[in-house]
């Protein structure tokens, strides 16, 4: 058996799993029994931490009962962020414990990360003929934030078919790892009706929180952009992007060049990036900026429709009239706009008093 | 050409090719048939029939020798409803991986002639497979299959189980390590600093140096390494040099600098690994080695290279192509080096057909020299399907 405090650290491995199973509480005591008030506590501040910080944050792991504690937060919490029911704060629940074990990790042996690897079914190896760590390509490409630079495959050390990286930079993946899998989870479970009840309380008060803060994004309008007029590819990647979906490389491409050539300024841009729960500013600058031309030489024309098919980000069962005539996402908004234009003059008065 | 005669040569393309398919049904046959789309065009006809899937062996053979497909594609995908009309209710269950590499696609393809062409792309191919799929990416042999397109190219198929599952921008991740996107030269090229030191009363900084990874060096360093040796040594050997680093894009005046910075002892510290050469010389050589070991993949119709697409139609093996009668013909990975379409990819035998030639014609083809003046002729049917599906002539 691990060590206690490294199952506490690590809810998530199948041995913190195994532990709470056999010596933890039953769901009834944990959820109603004093002793376990404090693990009900805790879990709660992961929630609120990870909303907030996007870290479910560091307690004392000082004595047995510390730990055990922490052990059976962790269940606790997945189970309120499943009953709370928003794909956003499940997103960014996710990223707090992900964020959380990434700090942890970076502190622990390479060996140690590896067995962790292993757990999670990535394919790791540590080479004896040069003390160095590679990872299959495969699992690296589903992992790596390759949309930054130094991270794209050919900025790596490859050899047939492993990809070399640092102690730090494995890390990074099952940091990767981490949040999808707690993602897949949350998102494969059903809210229970008991947790519902004994939590009602602070429920609530998640879903409020949430709200509050959709408020808030939504009551900044987007530069001068008329939302309703946008294209339904643009319009779902900015609405998967600000629920913190993982939207893919090419889609936050699309969506930067496509509110460029409507002259939406880079920190207009930078706005719509700031709600989704991974943002990080100094990145998501620079990326912005590199696209809109104002760092680099070039800036990017947005994609046609037909290149957002090939890259799947086109919803074909959401294209709509003005979608079958067009053929690029830009001149749907200008049609759009003259639409509106033409019904303006021939509404009525009551309706233009709106 | 009457109408007639197009008409005539529409007819004997049809019958050549449908001679074939009724003699080739089992090879015809690809696997996991029953889980792909396919598309056809006809001979004369518009617009592409797609959409369709076959559940049994049997139809699919009756489907080729009955409408005798121009031209033949099925999916690289595998779907759970393959003749679904709409993507989405198809249902994408995986998709193998592809890489489409296409003479029209190589820098001076105009002035080459059909045959030099695909030798050009075949050595392109060949760095694909064997530096890039088997050595950096270590797919195993048995998972890649190769084919020359009948047209232009050639094709590999990558059927590892494990990229099936492959989505878009991962596959597109790949193909940007192959064609040699955004690689920093900052990565391949490190500085170094020697230490400070001291001579009497003075001090002086240490000599920065650059240094260049060895060729042994795994994945992009040792290619550009490698690159850059043989750049040098090219140039080196060079008759005239300054007139072979003008084939590279560098403007005379620089040319004529570079050799004369290029002295042996310079050559030689390069080939030991130090570049510290000027920033342009660098950046010369970085770009240089870079363009001739990265492969360009062809783009699709949306420009984006075809291996990115994860809903792909591709050319069926074994079919034939209707703009030359060439069959989509696989080849061995040792093989590929002897490989010669105008030889090995001919189905047709050497009947003679009365065509009149539109131009003039100098080409070998199966073993024979053919060269041939405009007007009407008898040629071997290999050659006539040959020139007839490429319009150069129209059966008489
Ligand atoms: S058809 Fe074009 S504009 Fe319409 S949703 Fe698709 S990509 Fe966007």
């Amino acid at each position: 058996m691990m060590d206690l405090t490294i199952l506490a650290k690590y809810p998530f491995l199948n041995n913190s799993r195994e532990y709470i199973k056999k010596n933890g509480p039953s769901v009834k005591d944990l959820l109603e029994s004093l002793v376990y008030e404090r693990a009900r506590i805790i879990g709660i501040e992961r929630l609120d931490n990870a909303f907030k910080n996007r870290d479910v944050g560091e307690r004392s792991l000082a004595t047995e009962t510390d730990c055990i504690m922490e052990l059976l937060s962790y269940p606790i919490a997945r189970m309120i962020a499943v009953c709370v029911g928003d794909n956003f704060f499940k997103r960014r629940y996710a990223l707090g414990e992900a964020y959380h074990a990434y700090k942890n990790l970076i502190n622990e042996q390479t060996s140690f990360l590896i067995k962790v690897s292993k757990e999670f079914n990535l394919n790791v190896k540590y080479a004896e003929e040069n003390k160095r760590i590679k990872i299959h390509f495969k699992d690296y490409l589903r992992n790596a934030p390759t949309r930054y630079k130094e991270w794209k495959m050919i900025n790596r050390d490859m050899e047939k078919g492993y990809i070399y990286v640092s102690h730090k930079e494995l890390a990074r993946l099952l940091e990767e790892a981490l949040r999808r899998k707690i993602n897949k989870d949350l998102d494969s479970r059903e809210c229970d009706e008991t947790i519902y009840k004994v939590f009602s309380s602070e429920i609530s008060r998640f879903q409020n929180m949430v709200m509050i803060h959709r408020k808030k994004m939504r009551t900044t309008p987007i530069g001068k952009l008329s939302v309703e007029k946008l294209p339904p590819c643009i319009k779902n990647l900015l609405s998967a992007i600000q629920a913190g979906e993982n939207v893919p490389h090419m889609g936050r491409f699309a969506v930067v060049a496509f509110l460029n050539s409507l002259k939406l300024s880079v920190d207009e841009i930078m706005k719509i990036f700031s709600s989704a729960p991974d943002y990080e500013e100094d990145k998501t600058r620079y990326q912005v900026e590199h696209i809109t031309g104002s760092i680099s030489s070039t800036s990017y024309s947005p994609l046609g429709c037909e290149k957002m098919r090939t890259y799947g980000i086109c919803p074909e069962e959401q294209i709509d009239e003005i979608c079958k005539k067009i053929r690029h996402p830009l001149n749907y908004y200008y049609r759009k706009w003259r639409q509106k234009e033409k019904e303006e003059k021939t509404s009525t008065k009551e309706e233009t008093g709106l | 050409m009457n109408s007639f005669e197009s008409q005539k040569s529409l007819e004997f393309l049809k019958n050549s090719f449908r001679e074939y398919y009724e003699k080739n049904r089992m090879a015809l046959l690809p696997d996991r048939f029953g889980r792909r789309e396919f598309a056809f065009t006809f001979f004369g006809g518009k617009g592409m029939l797609r959409h369709l899937s076959f559940s049994k062996k049997k139809d699919f053979i009756d489907f080729l020798k009955e409408r005798v497909p121009a031209h033949a594609y099925y999916s690289s995908a595998y779907y759970q409803k393959p003749d679904a009309p709409s993507m989405q209710q198809k249902n994408w269950m995986g998709a193998e991986l592809i890489f489409d590499l296409d003479s029209d696609h190589l820098p001076n393809a105009e002035k080459l002639s059909y045959t030099e062409a695909l030798e050009q792309v075949k050595k392109e191919f060949k760095r694909l497979v064997e530096e890039f799929l088997l050595q950096d990416f270590g797919f195993d042999e048995k998972h890649l299959e190769l084919y020359f397109s009948g047209g232009r190219g050639y094709h590999c198929h990558v059927k590892d189980p494990m990229v099936f599952d492959l989505d878009s921008n991962e596959r597109r991740e790949i193909v940007d390590y192959i064609t040699g996107r955004d690689l920093r030269d900052t990565i391949i090229f490190r500085q170094y600093v020697s230490e400070r030191r001291q001579y009497g009363r003075r001090i002086y900084s240490g000599i920065k140096t650059l240094r260049m990874p060895t060729p042994d060096q795994p994945g992009w360093k040792g290619r550009i390494s490698r690159g850059i040796i043989e750049i040098v040594n090219e140039i080196k050997k060079s008759r005239d040099p300054i007139k072979k680093l003008q084939e590279y894009g560098v403007k005379k005046r620089n040319a004529e600098k570079l050799i004369r910075d290029l002295s042996d002892e310079r050559v030689r510290r390069i080939k030991n690994g130090l570049l510290d050469q000027s920033k342009t010389i660098r950046s010369f050589f970085l770009n240089s080695a870079l363009r001739k070991t990265a492969v360009a993949l062809s783009a699709g119709e949306t420009d984006e290279p075809v291996t990115c697409d994860t809903k792909r139609l591709i050319r069926l093996p074994y079919s034939l192509h209707g703009g030359t009668g060439l069959r989509v013909t696989k080849l061995d990975i040792d093989d590929l080096e002897e490989f010669n379409p105008l030889v090995d990819a001919v189905v047709f035998d050497d009947r003679p057909i009365r065509v009149r030639l539109l131009q003039p014609i100098k080409m070998e083809m199966n073993g024979e020299n053919h060269k041939l003046q405009t007007g009407i002729q008898d040629v071997p049917r290999y050659l006539a399907v040959f020139l007839v599906g490429k319009k150069m002539a129209v059966v008489a």
